[in-house]
């Protein structure tokens, strides 16, 4: 790498590591560590073929999903350890038993598998939609969809509580619609 | 609110919480890199001076022969590895470590609502350098040396510890305890006991459903109770020889599993255990009246997962798995005075060990995207590692383990 060359990849990290840190982070689970070494590797590959490559973004996040699938299970044993806290839902009223399931499903989700977690990161995170989830993964459209669709079934055998939600819209297409979630407990 | 919906929200609400690496994170990444690129061609030449060393030092006892020493099994300082085997039937060991047991669980169904994730353990005789099943016992903490085990029987918490003779099979006396102990785990020099009691069962499961209709295979399954519902109330510290001892509350605590068992710090003045937190690994010391406190200097960047711990000097400290490639992994190495990395040795989940330079470790086995994990031999400076065991093999079940060793320093 020459000087200019690291001078451009500074200033890439510098502007894109905090969305890619959130990504990355989001992709191990929730561990910070495991999320900066997951990304730390990834800018390590594209840093080796810096001035090859057009859309250094686009590279990096095609290097964290696939790194990420590629550790099925890995963790598995401390990821087991890592569960979530019991919700105490209806102590302090909607906001806070509604805050108390997202934190319930936090836990939930760092006890999938990589590959489930990843499916759902960009399924419901990055909102691509189904047939970019299989370019990216490098899988069918029907995988993404089963996976989604197992995923979310774990995530309400791992946390009783989800159950009283409603199913998940399979064929809805991803939204962008941000605005608050009206929660019933 | 569908479920794909609070997925939506909580993954959002968790990356708003995060903050930026901090700014010299391209740097950093650029002097790894750098230093990667020297070790590559470093490790080749360790490599090649390892294999050599191996080959001439190092006798390696044949898988499945005939030929364990049956008074030796237990003096020796070589290796002797069964690559062959999964889960162990003979020996396996290197250095000054030896696999004393290993155990499998599953859980056992107590009512329609409620399981035990029960223990089987395989237990080293050291006539015969052989694994047996023994499944009188629910926990066994093996003393370093692997002639003598503490015990715990089958229902738990138990009010009495047996020791037991690893080559008679026989308890040679019992420790009566007034509060029911669930888990054990010796002091360095084998001499004291730090007992971990709790009020209920714990290992306690609940079972979880997924939703009606479904059509998910796993639409019922056993998952360990979940945090803070844990029942533990103290520890007893007790001198194995007479079995005198005190016990000690600990304050209860939400970021705890329902088995967390104590362990002692290195110089045996402390007992630590893990915390559930932001990172995998944390650990909480007290001092031996309960009460929290800082850990010692030497340990407070180990890992309560990582069960290697400090090197026999006390000069490195292991620590977790920090890098991959497709079937091979790298866990840090770590001056444990400042934190700072100092080395990457393969292996994914540092286990034991070897000597001031070798560990065992799980490693993933080559030709799988999976992870398949076996018992390796590990060496810092080279990329060799050497099979002590056969592979693990996945399994496929939520609840079960499949089998977890349990390693001790061997004694002449």
């Amino acid at each position: 790498m020459d000087a200019e060359a690291q001078e451009s990849f500074r200033e890439f990290v510098a502007n894109r590591s905090s969305a890619l840190l959130k990504t990355a982070v989001l992709l191990s689970g929730g561990d910070r560590h495991a999320g900066e070494d997951l990304l730390q590797n990834a800018l390590i590959k594209a840093a080796g073929r810096w001035h090859r490559i057009d859309e250094p973004e686009a590279y990096v996040r095609q290097i964290l999903y696939r790194q990420q699938i590629g550790r099925w299970r890995l963790k598995w044993r401390a990821r087991e350890l890592s569960v979530a806290e019991p919700p105490d839902v209806g102590a302090d009223g909607e906001a806070s038993a509604a805050a108390e399931l997202r934190l319930l499903m936090r836990g939930a989700l760092a006890r999938l598998t990589a590959r489930q977690r990843t499916v759902l990161v960009l399924r419901y995170f990055e909102d691509l939609p189904e047939a970019e989830v299989a370019r990216i993964l490098g899988c069918s459209v029907g995988t993404v969809r089963s996976t989604t669709h197992r995923s979310l079934a774990r995530l309400r055998a791992l946390a009783p509580e989800l159950r009283a939600l409603g199913p998940a819209g399979t064929e809805r297409q991803p939204s962008r619609d941000y605005s608050p979630v009206e929660v019933r407990s | 609110m569908n479920v794909d919906e609070l997925v939506r929200d909580a993954l959002r609400e968790q990356a708003a919480e995060l903050a930026a690496p901090g700014p010299g994170f391209a740097d950093r990444v650029l002097a790894v890199r750098r230093r990667r690129r020297t070790r590559r061609l470093a490790s080749v030449v360790a490599a090649t001076t390892a294999v050599v060393a191996v080959a001439v030092g190092v006798p390696l006892l044949d898988a499945g022969k005939e030929d364990v020493r049956p008074a030796a099994v237990l003096e020796g300082n070589g290796i002797s590895a069964h690559p062959d085997q999964s889960p162990p039937r003979d020996l396996i060991a290197a250095g000054r470590s030896v696999l004393a047991a290993y155990y499998t669980a599953e859980p056992v169904t107590r009512s329609d609502d409620r399981a035990v994730l029960t223990r089987t353990y395989w237990l080293l005789d050291p006539g015969t350098g052989r694994y047996e099943k023994d499944d009188r016992w629910s926990f066994v903490a093996v003393a370093p040396g692997a002639r003598t085990a503490a015990v715990l029987e089958r229902e738990l918490p138990a009010r009495r510890i047996g020791i037991l003779d690893l080559a008679t099979g026989r308890v040679d006396r019992w420790i009566p305890v007034d509060r029911g102990v669930g888990g054990l785990a010796f002091s360095r020099d084998g001499g004291r006991l730090v007992a971990t009691t709790y009020g209920a069962h714990p290992d306690l499961m609940v079972r979880m459903k997924a939703g009606a209709g479904e059509g998910f295979p796993d639409d019922e399954v056993w998952v360990p109770q979940f945090g803070g519902t844990s029942s533990r109330s103290g520890f007893y510290v007790l001198d194995v020889a007479d079995g005198r001892g005190a016990w000690s509350p600990v304050a209860k605590r939400r970021d705890v599993n329902g088995r967390q068992d104590f362990a002692f710090s290195r110089d045996g003045r402390l007992v630590y255990s893990q915390v559930i937190g932001g990172s995998d690994g944390l650990q909480q010391f007290h001092d031996l009246a309960g009460k929290e406190v800082a850990a010692p200097a030497d340990e407070r960047h180990l890992r309560s997962d990582v069960g290697a711990r400090l090197s026999p000097d006390g000069s490195l400290a292991a620590l977790g798995l920090t890098a991959e490639a497709k079937d091979k992994s790298w866990s840090e190495i770590r001056d444990p005075r400042t934190g700072e990395e100092v080395a990457r040795v393969r292996g994914a989940q540092l286990l034991a060990w070897v000597d001031d330079r070798r560990l065992i470790a799980w490693e993933r086995a080559p030709g799988s995207q999976e992870y398949r994990p076996r018992l390796v031999l590990v060496t810092i400076g080279s990329e060799k590692v050497v099979p002590l065991s056969g592979v693990r093999e996945p399994d496929e079940a939520f609840e079960t383990v499949e089998w977890e060793p349990v390693f001790v320093e061997r004694r002449a």
